[in-house]
C-alpha cells in the first residue's frame, strides 16, 4: 500500500463541491426531474385502474368495458415508457457532462501541484488518485446519484398516490415499517464505509501479492521463496476472508431487517385495511389499490437502499480528488528579477526530516558558462543540492540565488526560463516522439527538434523510427537510454541558461554516454551545467569537480587540481584508472 | 470446481428454491386475501395476512442464508483459484517468465477470479429461479388455463424481445470502456511524467489533450446511455403490455364469474414477479460462459510444466565450472567475470546457476544430476531483474530468515536508504522497490543476496547504478562480506574487478584470459579496452 502523502479533502468542502454541482445545471437537472417525476407518475395508472376493476368484480357489475381500461393501461404504461426513455437518456447525458468536468478539473489540478510536492510525493498516491478513485467517482455520478434521485421521485409520487387513492387511513399501516427501516439502515451505512473500504484493500492485496508472485517468479525460484511465498498468499487468503466475513455480518442483520419492512407495510396494508373495508371506512378499491402501491414502492426503495452506500464511497474518492487541490503553493513570487546568470549557493542547510540535515552549510559561486561536476557516495547529499540549485525546494536556512534573486521567489515560468533539472527518472509519454521533444518548447518547428535530437545522439534512431511514430505506452517502445535522450533533448529545446543534470545519463552505454556528453556540450557551448555523475570521465571532462561527501563540499577545483591534491577524489581517480 | 465447493453450493441451492418459491407464492396469498376481504371473511384475511407475512419472513431469512451461501461459494471459488495460480508460479519459477506473459497471469486475479465465482454464483440463483418458473406455472395452469398459458408464452416472448437491444448495447458499451481505459492510461500518463512537466513545461498542451479525449469518453457514454435508456424503456413497456393484456383476459373471466377478484390481483402478480427469474437465466448463460473461459485459461496455467528438473544425485561442495567457457567458480575466493558483450556473459551466469541447460559440474558432478532445491540452496544466481518484494525491509532481506542483515547491508553499502526510512529496516515497503531509485533497489538487491549467504553466489553487474564513490566501497566490502565463500561477479567496473582475486575476460562465449585485473590490463588489449570504459583516446 503506498502512503498517503498529499492531503485529503474535508467533509464541509465535498459537501459544498457537490452543492455546487447540483446547481450548475439548474435547466437540465430539472428537465430531468421532471421527466422522471412523469414517468412515475404514468406508473400509477395501473394499480389504480386495476383496483377499480377488482371493485366492480366485487359489486357484481356487468355493464363494465374492460377493453377501454385495459387500453388504458396499455396507454399508460406506452406513455411511462416513454417518458422513461427520455428521462434515463436526460440524466445520463448530464451525468455524463458532469463527470467529464470532474475529471476535466482533476487533471488540471495534478498539473498544478507545486513543484516541491510533485518531486517528493512520489506518484503512488496520485496514481491511486487517478485511477481507483476516479473509477469510484464515475460509478457514483453514472448509476448511484441518478438511482437515488429517482428513486426519491418515484417514492415520493408512490405516497402521494396512496394519499390521494386510498386518503390518509390507507397511509397509517405502512408507517409500521419506517422506523424499522430507518434504524437498521441507520445503524449498518455506519458501518458499511470502513467495512467496504477493509474489503477492498484485503482484495487488493491479495491480487496485487498473486501479481508480485508471478512477475517474480523467477527470483522465488533463485532465493527459494517458494514457501513464503505460499504463506503469504495464504495470510492474505486470511485478511481477505475476515474482511469479507465482517461485511457480509452487517448485511446479516441488515437485509432481512429491510425486507421485513417491505413486507410489513404489504401484509399491515391488506389486513387492516380489509378491517377498515369490513367497517366500511374504505372501498375494495382502495385497499387493492392502496397494497399494489405498497409493493410497487418496495422497488424503488430498494433502489435507493442498494445505492447509498456507494454514495459513501464516491463522497470518500470526490475527498481524495478535491485534496489535491489543498496543496498549499510553495512558491511566494516576491518579484525580484535575477540581475545576471550566476547561481550562486551561501551557508545552504536542508532537511527532510527536522532535525536531520542533510545538507551542512554549503557554500558555491557557480560561474556562468562552467562545466560542474559533482561526485561524491550515494546518500552525501548531491541530489538535494542539485534540486536546491534547480530552485525546486528552498533551503532550510541560507540562501540559492539566481542574478542576486532567490529562486524560489522566482515565478515558476521565470524560473524554468533560468535553471532545469534532469534526474535520471525519465518517462517516454503516450504521443509522437515529436511530442515527446516538443514538451520543451511547444512552438518549436522540426528544424529545431532535429536539431536537438542530433545534439543528443538520437537523430539516427529516431529519423529512422520518424518523429510522427507513436511512443510510450502502447506504442512503440523505446529503451531506457533512448528515453534519457529524448529527456535532454527536450532540455536542450527549453534552452535554460543554467542545467542541473543528475545523473542524466546514467542508463547510457558508457562509451555512447561520454560522446552524448560531448556533443551535448558543444550544443551547450556557454550554458552552465552542473552534473551530477556516477561516471568519472564526467567530471574529468568538467571544468571544475565539486566533491561531496557527508552534506559538505570537501574538495572543490579542477580535475588536475584535484588529482595534484593527493586527496580523496585523486585515490579514487586512481583506482579507477589502473 | 463445482463438485468441490460441497456444502455450501448445495445448501445455497435449497435456499435459493425456497426463496424463489416463497415470491411466488406470495400473489397467490395476497389474492386470497382480497377474495377474503370482498366476503367480509375477517378470519380468512387474518390467516391470509399471515401467509403472507410467513412468506415474507421465509423469504427474508432464506434470502439472506442464500446471499451467505453465494458469498461463501464465490469466495471459495476465487481464493481457491488464487491459491492454485500462486503455487503455481511458485511451482513453476524461472520457466514461468518464459511460457507465459506476466499480463496473461495477472488477469487470472483481476478478473478470472470474479468470474469463476460469479459463475458459482448463478449455478445457485439460477437453479432456484428454473423452479420458481415450473411453480409459478403449474399454478397459474391449474388456475386458468387461458390466462396460464398467455402469461407462460408473453413472459418469454416479451424477455426475447429485448434481447436486440443487448447487441449494440454491449457494442457501446465496448467502445466506451476502450475510450475509458484509453483515458486512465492517458492520466497514469500525466501522473508518471508530472515531473518532467512541472520541470520544464508542457502542462497545458497535456491539459488539452486530456480534455479532448475526456470529451470523447463523455460522447461515447452518451451513446451508451442512449442504448440503455431505450432498455429501461422497452423493460417497462413490454411487461407493462403483457399486464394489460393480462387484466383485459382476466377481467373479463372475473367478470363472466369464472375468475375471483383475488385470483385477478394474484395473475396481475405473476406476470409481474417472472420477469426476475427469467432475467436471472438469461444473466446466467452470460457468466456461465465467461467462467467456463476464464476457467479455460486457469487449467491451461495449471498443465504447465518446469522446464528445469533435477536428478537424486549427492551434492558435493566443490568448484562450479562451466566447461563450454573454461570459467570456474572457486571455492573461497571472489572470481570476476568480464565480457565483450554483456549478453555472454549472462549466459554463462546462467548456465551456471541452471537456468539454461549446459555441461556444468559441482564438485565433480553434473548439476543436471543435482536435486534442483539443493541446487539453489547452494547457488544463487543474483540479477538486475530480480523482485523486489512488497513487507517490511529486514523480512524482505533475509529471506532464509537467518541472515546478518545489518553487516549484508553495510557490505552493499545500503545504510543510507535504511536510514532515510521512518523506522529503518522495520519499514514496511511498496512491492517492486517502487519508492526507491535505480541505484537503491540495485543494492539492495545485493544486501539480500549477501543476506542469503549461499556458498556459491554469482552477482550480475551488481553495481552498474551506483556511483563510483559507492562502487569502489561496495567492492572493497564484497570480498571480506563473502571471505571463506565462492563469488563469481560479472562486471566491467575496473573498481570491481581489481579488487578480484581471480579475472576471466570472455570473448565469443569463451574465456580467452585469465588472471588478475592487472595482469589482464597489460596482457590483453582488448580486455583494456573492455574495462576502461572508452577511456583511451
Amino acid at each position: 500500500m503506498s502512503r498517503e502523502i498529499l492531503p485529503v479533502a474535508d467533509k464541509a468542502q465535498v459537501r459544498a463541491y457537490a452543492r455546487r454541482l447540483m446547481v450548475k445545471y439548474p435547466r437540465r437537472l430539472s428537465a430531468a426531474l421532471a421527466l422522471h417525476g412523469l414517468a412515475a407518475l404514468s406508473g400509477l395508472a395501473g394499480p389504480a385502474l386495476l383496483g377499480g376493476l377488482v371493485q366492480d368484480v366485487a359489486d357484481g357489475a356487468r355493464d363494465v368495458n374492460v377493453s377501454v381500461i385495459a387500453l388504458a393501461i396499455a396507454g399508460f404504461v406506452a406513455a411511462q415508457a416513454v417518458l422513461t426513455r427520455f428521462a434515463v437518456f436526460a440524466s445520463s447525458r448530464l451525468g455524463e457532462r458532469v463527470l467529464a468536468e470532474l475529471r476535466e478539473e482533476f487533471v488540471d489540478r495534478v498539473l498544478a501541484l507545486p513543484l516541491s510536492t510533485v518531486e517528493r510525493a512520489g506518484s503512488g498516491d496520485l496514481i491511486t488518485r487517478t485511477s481507483r478513485d476516479v473509477d469510484a467517482l464515475s460509478r457514483t455520478v453514472r448509476h448511484a446519484v441518478p438511482e437515488i434521485l429517482i428513486a426519491l421521485v418515484t417514492g415520493v409520487f408512490m405516497v402521494g398516490a396512496l394519499f390521494v387513492v386510498g386518503g390518509p387511513l390507507m397511509a397509517v399501516p405502512s408507517l409500521l415499517a419506517v422506523p424499522l427501516i430507518w434504524i437498521s439502515t441507520r445503524w449498518y451505512l455506519n458501518r458499511s464505509g470502513p467495512a467496504y473500504l477493509r474489503e477492498g484493500a484485503a482484495y487488493a492485496t491479495l491480487t496485487e501479492g498473486l501479481a508480485q508472485t508471478v512477475e517474480g517468479a523467477r527470483t522465488v525460484e533463485a532465493l527459494g521463496l517458494e514457501d513464503r511465498r505460499r504463506d503469504r498468499t495464504d495470510e492474505d487468503i486470511r485478511g481477505s476472508y475476515a474482511a469479507e466475513r465482517y461485511s457480509l455480518s452487517l448485511r446479516t442483520v441488515w437485509f432481512p431487517a429491510v425486507e421485513m419492512g417491505y413486507v410489513i407495510p404489504v401484509v399491515a396494508t391488506l389486513f387492516i385495511g380489509g378491517l377498515f373495508y369490513t367497517q366500511d371506512w374504505v372501498t375494495v378499491y382502495q385497499v387493492t389499490a392502496g397494497t399494489l402501491y405498497i409493493q410497487q414502492l418496495v422497488d424503488p426503495l430498494d433502489r435507493l437502499l442498494s445505492w447509498i452506500d456507494e454514495l459513501q464511497v464516491g463522497s470518500a474518492s470526490m475527498a481524495r480528488l478535491l485534496g489535491v487541490a489543498n496543496v498549499p503553493d510553495d512558491r511566494a513570487p516576491s518579484g525580484a528579477t535575477p540581475d545576471g546568470d550566476a547561481i550562486k549557493a551561501e551557508d545552504v542547510r536542508y532537511a527532510y526530516r527536522e532535525g536531520h540535515d542533510v545538507l551542512h552549510g554549503i557554500d558555491l559561486d557557480v560561474r556562468p558558462g562552467e562545466r560542474l561536476a559533482m561526485v561524491g557516495p550515494s546518500g552525501a547529499g548531491k541530489s538535494t543540492l542539485g534540486r536546491l540549485l534547480a530552485g525546486i525546494h528552498g533551503p532550510r536556512t541560507g540562501t540559492v540565488t539566481v542574478g542576486g534573486a532567490s529562486l524560489v521567489e522566482l515565478p515558476l515560468g521565470e524560473l524554468r526560463g533560468q535553471v532545469a533539472l534532469v534526474t535520471q527518472e525519465h518517462h517516454v509519454f503516450k504521443g509522437t516522439l515529436r511530442d515527446n521533444v516538443l514538451i520543451g518548447r511547444p512552438e518549436a518547428d522540426d528544424d529545431a527538434v532535429r536539431q536537438a535530437l542530433e545534439a543528443v545522439d538520437a537523430w539516427e534512431w529516431a529519423e529512422k523510427l520518424g518523429l510522427d511514430a507513436e511512443v510510450g505506452s502502447g506504442g512503440v517502445s523505446v529503451s531506457p537510454a533512448q528515453a534519457q535522450q529524448l529527456a535532454l533533448a527536450r532540455l536542450v529545446l527549453a534552452d535554460p541558461h543554467t542545467l542541473v543534470l543528475d545523473e542524466a545519463t546514467s542508463l547510457i552505454d558508457p562509451r555512447q554516454a561520454r560522446h552524448l556528453e560531448r556533443s551535448l556540450a558543444a550544443v551547450l557551448d556557454g550554458r552552465t551545467v552542473i552534473a551530477i555523475a556516477h561516471r568519472l570521465y564526467t567530471a574529468h571532462d568538467a571544468d571544475r569537480v565539486a566533491v561531496v561527501e557527508d552534506g559538505r563540499i570537501s574538495e572543490l577545483g579542477s580535475h588536475e587540481e584535484l588529482v595534484e591534491a593527493g586527496g580523496p577524489y585523486a585515490a579514487l581517480w586512481d583506482s579507477w584508472r589502473r | 470446481m463445482a463438485r468441490e465447493q460441497g456444502l455450501p453450493l448445495w445448501l445455497g441451492i435449497t435456499y435459493a428454491l425456497a426463496w424463489w418459491v416463497a415470491q411466488a407464492l406470495i400473489p397467490a396469498a395476497l389474492g386470497s386475501g382480497v377474495d377474503a376481504m370482498i366476503d367480509k371473511d375477517v378470519r380468512g384475511l387474518a390467516q391470509w395476512s399471515a401467509v403472507v407475512f410467513a412468506l415474507g419472513v421465509v423469504q427474508a431469512v432464506t434470502g439472506i442464508l442464500r446471499h451467505r451461501c453465494a458469498v461463501y461459494t464465490w469466495l471459495n471459488a476465487a481464493y481457491k483459484t488464487v491459491q492454485l495460480t500462486s503455487r503455481q508460479a511458485t511451482r513453476l519459477g524461472a520457466t514461468l517468465p518464459k511460457r507465459l506473459s506476466t499480463g496473461e497471469v495477472v488477469s487470472v486475479g483481476n478478473s478470472d477470479i470474479a468470474h469463476i465465482g460469479n459463475a458459482m454464483d448463478i449455478i445457485l440463483r439460477g437453479s432456484g429461479a428454473v423452479v420458481a418458473v415450473a411453480v409459478v406455472t403449474v399454478i397459474m395452469l391449474s388456475a386458468s388455463l387461458p390466462l396460464g398459458l398467455l402469461v407462460l408464452i408473453g413472459v418469454p416472448v416479451m424477455a426475447l424481445a429485448i434481447t436486440p437491444l443487448l447487441k449494440p448495447l454491449h457494442r457501446r458499451q465496448h467502445a466506451q470502456r476502450d475510450l475509458q481505459g484509453d483515458l486512465a492510461t492517458r492520466a497514469g500518463d500525466i501522473v508518471a511524467g508530472l515531473r518532467v512537466l512541472r520541470g520544464i513545461g508542457g502542462e497545458q498542451v497535456f491539459a488539452d489533450r486530456y480534455r479532448v479525449e475526456s470529451q470523447r469518453t463523455r460522447g461515447a457514454g452518451v451513446r451508451v446511455a442512449s442504448v440503455e435508456s431505450l432498455l429501461e424503456g422497452a423493460q417497462v413497456l413490454l411487461p407493462g403490455l403483457l399486464v394489460a393484456a393480462v387484466t383485459w383476459l382476466g377481467a373479463r373471466f372475473a367478470l363472466a364469474g369464472e375468475l375471483s377478484a383475488g385470483e385477478l390481483v394474484s395473475f396481475y402478480g405473476y406476470a409481474v414477479f417472472l420477469i426476475a427469474p427469467l432475467r436471472t437465466l438469461t444473466e446466467a448463460a452470460d457468466r456461465l460462459t465467461k467462467g467456463a473461459v476464464a476457467a479455460k485459461r486457469v487449467v491451461r496455467i495449471l498443465s504447465l510444466e518446469p522446464e528445469i528438473t533435477g536428478g537424486a544425485a549427492q551434492l558435493r561442495h566443490g568448484d562450479l565450472r562451466d566447461e563450454e567457457s573454461g570459467v570456474v567458480v572457486r571455492e573461497g575466493v571472489v572470481t570476476a567475470l568480464a565480457a565483450a558483450i554483456p549478453e555472454e556473459a549472462i549466459a554463462i551466469a546462467d548456465r551456471l546457476g541452471r537456468y539454461s541447460d549446459g555441461r556444468v559440474t559441482l564438485g565433480g558432478v553434473p548439476t543436471e544430476d543435482l536435486p534442483k532445491a539443493a541446487l539453489r540452496a547452494h547457488v544463487v544466481v543474483a540479477d538486475n531483474a530480480a523482485a523486489l518484494f512488497a513487507g517490511t525491509l529486514r523480512d524482505e532481506l533475509d529471506v532464509r530468515g537467518n541472515g546478518d542483515v545489518e553487516a549484508a547491508v553495510h557490505a552493499a553499502c545500503a545504510e543510507d536508504i535504511v536510514d532515510a526510512l521512518p523506522d529503518g529496516l522495520d519499514t514496511h515497503v511498496a512491492e517492486a522497490g517502487r519508492e526507491f531509485s535505480g541505484g537503491q533497489q540495485q543494492r539492495l538487491r545485493l544486501a539480500r543476496a549477501l543476506t542469503a549467504d549461499p556458498e556459491i553466489l554469482i552477482l550480475v553487474e551488481p553495481t552498474s547504478a551506483v556511483d563510483a564513490h559507492t562502487e569502489a566501497r561496495i567492492a572493497e566490502r564484497l570480498a571480506k562480506a563473502r571471505a571463506g565463500r565462492a563469488t563469481l561477479v560479472v562486471t566491467t567496473s575496473p573498481l570491481v574487478l581489481d579488487r578480484a582475486d581471480h579475472v576471466y575476460y570472455v570473448e565469443h562465449e569463451k574465456a580467452v584470459a585469465e588472471g588478475t585485473h592487472r595482469e589482464l590490463l597489460t596482457a590483453s588489449t582488448a580486455y583494456r579496452s573492455t574495462v576502461t570504459r572508452g577511456e583511451d583516446r
